[in-house]
């Protein structure tokens, strides 16, 4: 079946588009037999990389694509070690935003505009970078070249159970009980009692009130805090000042500031009414709790927004998801507008080519064949992701969109108020020394206060360690 | 002289093979131990840093707490896979029903791969998903969240290591006993010695370089734990089980602090070798007091 649909994907692209294959046939005649070799995180997008985009191309180029899908920490253990080493294991690398300017900082990465404009012959008429989203601002390097075609981009998005919210007996039972009207959280005391609420309904329904993404021994927890909840209470770029190399109120920085401890403490607090797997809860399995329908509220990776909301093979609450921006302190959503904030994750990443490739020209190929807009609809509607402007007013995407509750049109007009990772060379660095206190304070063996201040003075001595900000 | 010449020549290849693929990397990690090298600093080239790495350990609480976990961890499944892998060797000596049955279900584990058999106790044991969970709060009314308390997730990594390991010793154990001689046993008993007597004075001694043999197979394993814990708790909850071999995966990858991470792994190796050799010496020196 699969052979069927990427054999009718090929004839119909030759068909409808013989300029473009002809460029796709006629660059690939030199690399005839080439196979070039790619890694990645597994998740929709990139899995629909490897089912779909990959076999097209090579029907398209003859050029071969190995692409392999593992696990995130796996991920970038391979691609880091073959990049360091430039042993050219890999032609083309998963490039997360939050790691890019770590690479560039190490020079890892081809430049792909300069490598385009040295060969004109490999540049694919259809593949134009100002058709991208600003998201591809992020894979630029000083002088605004790019190192990395983006292929997955998405919002981290408030989801809540619209039959549960919009239920009149639960609406009735909420208001008599709290006093004020049942609806999606705008505050954090609204949250919780949304989660309270729908956790204490009935011990044996296996519904609890919210997601939490607290994984005790992952850094999954640590994403959530300090890319989601820290910025909503007006904490930003993890409270480091990387000028200074300040972590600690007292030097600068905003890691252990009253607002830093009063979101972890609301976060850790929401433990008792999630369910019980979330202390084990990465990105995947905080999808997976929700789709199961266990929670009737939480924060959610948007590209898992889409399966989420449609898929009924995968998810019990098809047609029943909401979507809106998670809550915010005063004053949060006016500096994301001004630009001097933002109010949560905006993530995604691109592919990128190692110095180390061997099969430079042939992954070049492969990125603008990635990157071009006639194979964006659809992968947008497999993997909720957009890195074109124009995916958003795609027919396919547009009837997605209408099913997820607008999650498509949220990312459009509501996008910029979102950021991505802190351009920070030390990420993994910086992470490694304070996730282990984050974990602390979900397990409950440190106050919130406790482990914000000890990892605050953590981080400042490895940004030392490492050599940034002054010290 | 000639016959010693050509058995050199015969296990040069040998020889050659483990010098690449033992010295050399030993070699390599030794040298690195003493550099400060982390390819994501301000300067990512390596540097000359003394023992500054090995001082740093010393007063590294994380290094610290990793350390004393995994010398509990393997104190915990050492004395438990000896103890149950001898009476398992003891019964399946004997001549009960469906004997073959059960040693070949008893051996299974040990085929399977240590990333897997962490991936199926982590399905087990996933709230929501896992039976183990669902069990433990039906019938004993006790919430079992490996991700959230301490004490359930070591308890757990414990017995899924003797779930994995016993049968080993059991095999060993059962090589060990059924090389007894069986004459000290019957005079033994001609003179009246108990069950007891005999197994101290008689069974331990004989089965005592099995039992070495098999009790350093199985420390260096333990203090080496990495894969099962891995994929079971990843280390938590917090760094609740957070082995030795695992924290030094965290500082060496993630981290990339080569240096500080080759400085732990060469610490690491020396507690390995001095454990040993301590047991070593007490053991042997057992022997020679039983004489």
């Amino acid at each position: 079946m699969l052979k069927l649909l990427l054999a009718s994907s090929a004839i119909a692209l030759a068909l409808t588009a013989p300029a473009r294959a002809d460029f796709w046939s006629d660059a690939g005649a030199k690399l005839q037999g080439v196979t070039i070799r790619g890694v990645s995180e597994s998740t929709p997008p990139s899995n629909y990389v490897r089912d779909v985009l990959a076999p097209q191309f090579t029907a398209a180029t003859g050029i071969k694509v190995e692409f392999e899908t593992t696990s995130w920490d796996q991920m970038f253990d391979k691609a880091i070690k073959d990049m360091e080493a430039g042993s050219g294991i890999y032609d083309f690398v998963y490039i997360e935003q939050d790691i890019i300017y770590s690479y560039l900082a190490r020079d890892f990465l081809v430049n792909i505009s300069d490598a385009l404009e040295a060969d004109p012959s490999l540049q694919a008429p259809e593949f134009k970078i100002e058709e991208f989203t600003t998201f591809i601002d992020n894979f630029r390097g000083e002088n605004g070249d790019i190192f990395g075609v983006p292929m997955e981009a998405f919002i981290k998005v408030y989801l809540y159970r619209k039959d549960l919210f919009e239920d009149p007996a639960h609406k009735e039972a909420f208001k008599a009980k709290y006093g004020y009207n049942l609806a999606p959280a705008t505050t954090f005391a609204q949250w919780r009692d949304n989660a309270e609420y729908f956790a204490n309904l009935d011990p044996n329904d296996e519904l609890w009130g919210t997601t939490v993404q607290a994984s005790s021994g992952h850094p999954a927890s640590f994403y959530e805090f300090f890319e989601s909840i820290a910025p909503t209470y007006g904490v930003y770029d993890w409270g480091i000042d990387m000028a200074k190399g300040a972590a600690t109120v007292e030097k600068g920085g905003r890691m252990n500031s009253p607002e830093a401890k009063e979101a972890l403490a609301f976060w850790v607090g929401l433990l008792d009414l999630a369910p019980p797997e979330a202390t084990a809860s990465t990105w995947d399995e905080v999808a997976s709790t929700f789709a199961a329908g266990r929670a009737a509220q939480g924060w959610v990776y948007g590209e898992n927004a889409a399966w989420v909301a449609t898929n009924p093979e995968k998810s019990t609450v098809v047609g029943k998801v909401g979507v809106a921006l998670p809550p915010m302190n005063e004053g949060v959503m006016a500096a994301a507008e001004a630009g001097e904030g933002y109010i949560g994750y905006y993530d995604g990443g691109a592919f990128g080519i190692p110095h180390s490739s061997k099969n430079k020209e042939a992954a070049l190929l492969w990125l603008q064949y990635i990157g071009q807009p006639s194979v964006q609809a659809d992968w947008a509607v497999a993997g909720s992701r957009v890195v074109h402007q124009a995916t958003f007013d795609a027919p396919k995407v547009m009837e997605v969109d209408a099913k997820a509750d607008g999650y498509f049109t949220m990312m459009k007009e509501q996008g910029h108020l979102f950021k991505g990772a802190p351009e920070f060379p030390f990420h993994a660095q910086v992470r490694e020394v304070v996730a282990p206190f984050i974990y602390e304070a979900i397990v409950g063996t440190m106050t919130p206060e406790e482990a914000l201040d000890k990892a605050a003075v953590a981080a400042e001595a490895e940004m030392a360690k490492l050599g940034y900000g002054g010290n | 002289m000639r016959n010693t010449t050509t058995g050199w020549l015969l296990i040069a290849p040998t020889l050659f093979i483990l010098f690449i693929t033992g010295m050399v990397p030993f070699l390599y990690v030794l040298a690195v131990g003493f550099l400060d090298w982390n390819t994501f600093a301000a300067n990512p080239e390596p540097r000359f840093a003394g023992v500054e790495n090995f001082r740093a350990l010393v007063f590294d609480a994380a290094f610290l707490k990793s350390l004393w976990l995994t010398f509990k961890f393997t104190v915990f499944v050492l004395a438990s896979q000896l103890l149950v892998g001898f009476f398992l060797a003891k019964m399946l000596m004997r001549n009960v029903p469906l004997k073959g049955l059960f040693r070949t279900i008893h051996t299974l584990p040990l085929m399977i791969a240590p990333i897997a058999v962490g991936a199926t106790w982590r399905l087990m044991t996933v709230p929501g998903l896992g039976p183990i969970p669902h069990w433990m709060q039906q019938w004993f009314d006790i919430s079992y969240v490996l991700s959230r308390f301490p004490d359930q997730a070591f308890a757990t990594v414990v017995i899924m290591d003797i779930w994995h390991w016993t049968p080993l010793v059991t095999l060993t154990l059962m090589a060990g006993l059924s090389n007894l001689p069986e004459e000290p046993l019957e005079q033994a008993r001609i003179d009246g010695a108990g069950e007891w007597r005999i197994f101290w004075d008689i069974t331990l001694p004989f089965l005592k370089p099995v039992l070495l043999t098999t009790i350093f197979i199985r420390l260096m394993d333990a203090l080496r734990t990495v894969d099962e814990v891995w994929m079971l708790t990843g280390g938590g909850p917090g760094a609740e089980t957070r082995f030795i071999g695992l924290h030094i995966w965290r500082v060496v990858f993630p981290k990339t602090d080569y240096g500080y991470g080759a400085a732990m792994s060469l610490i690491t190796l020396y507690l390995t070798i001095v454990m040993c050799w301590l047991l070593y010496v007490a053991m042997t020196g057992m022997k020679e007091k039983s004489r």
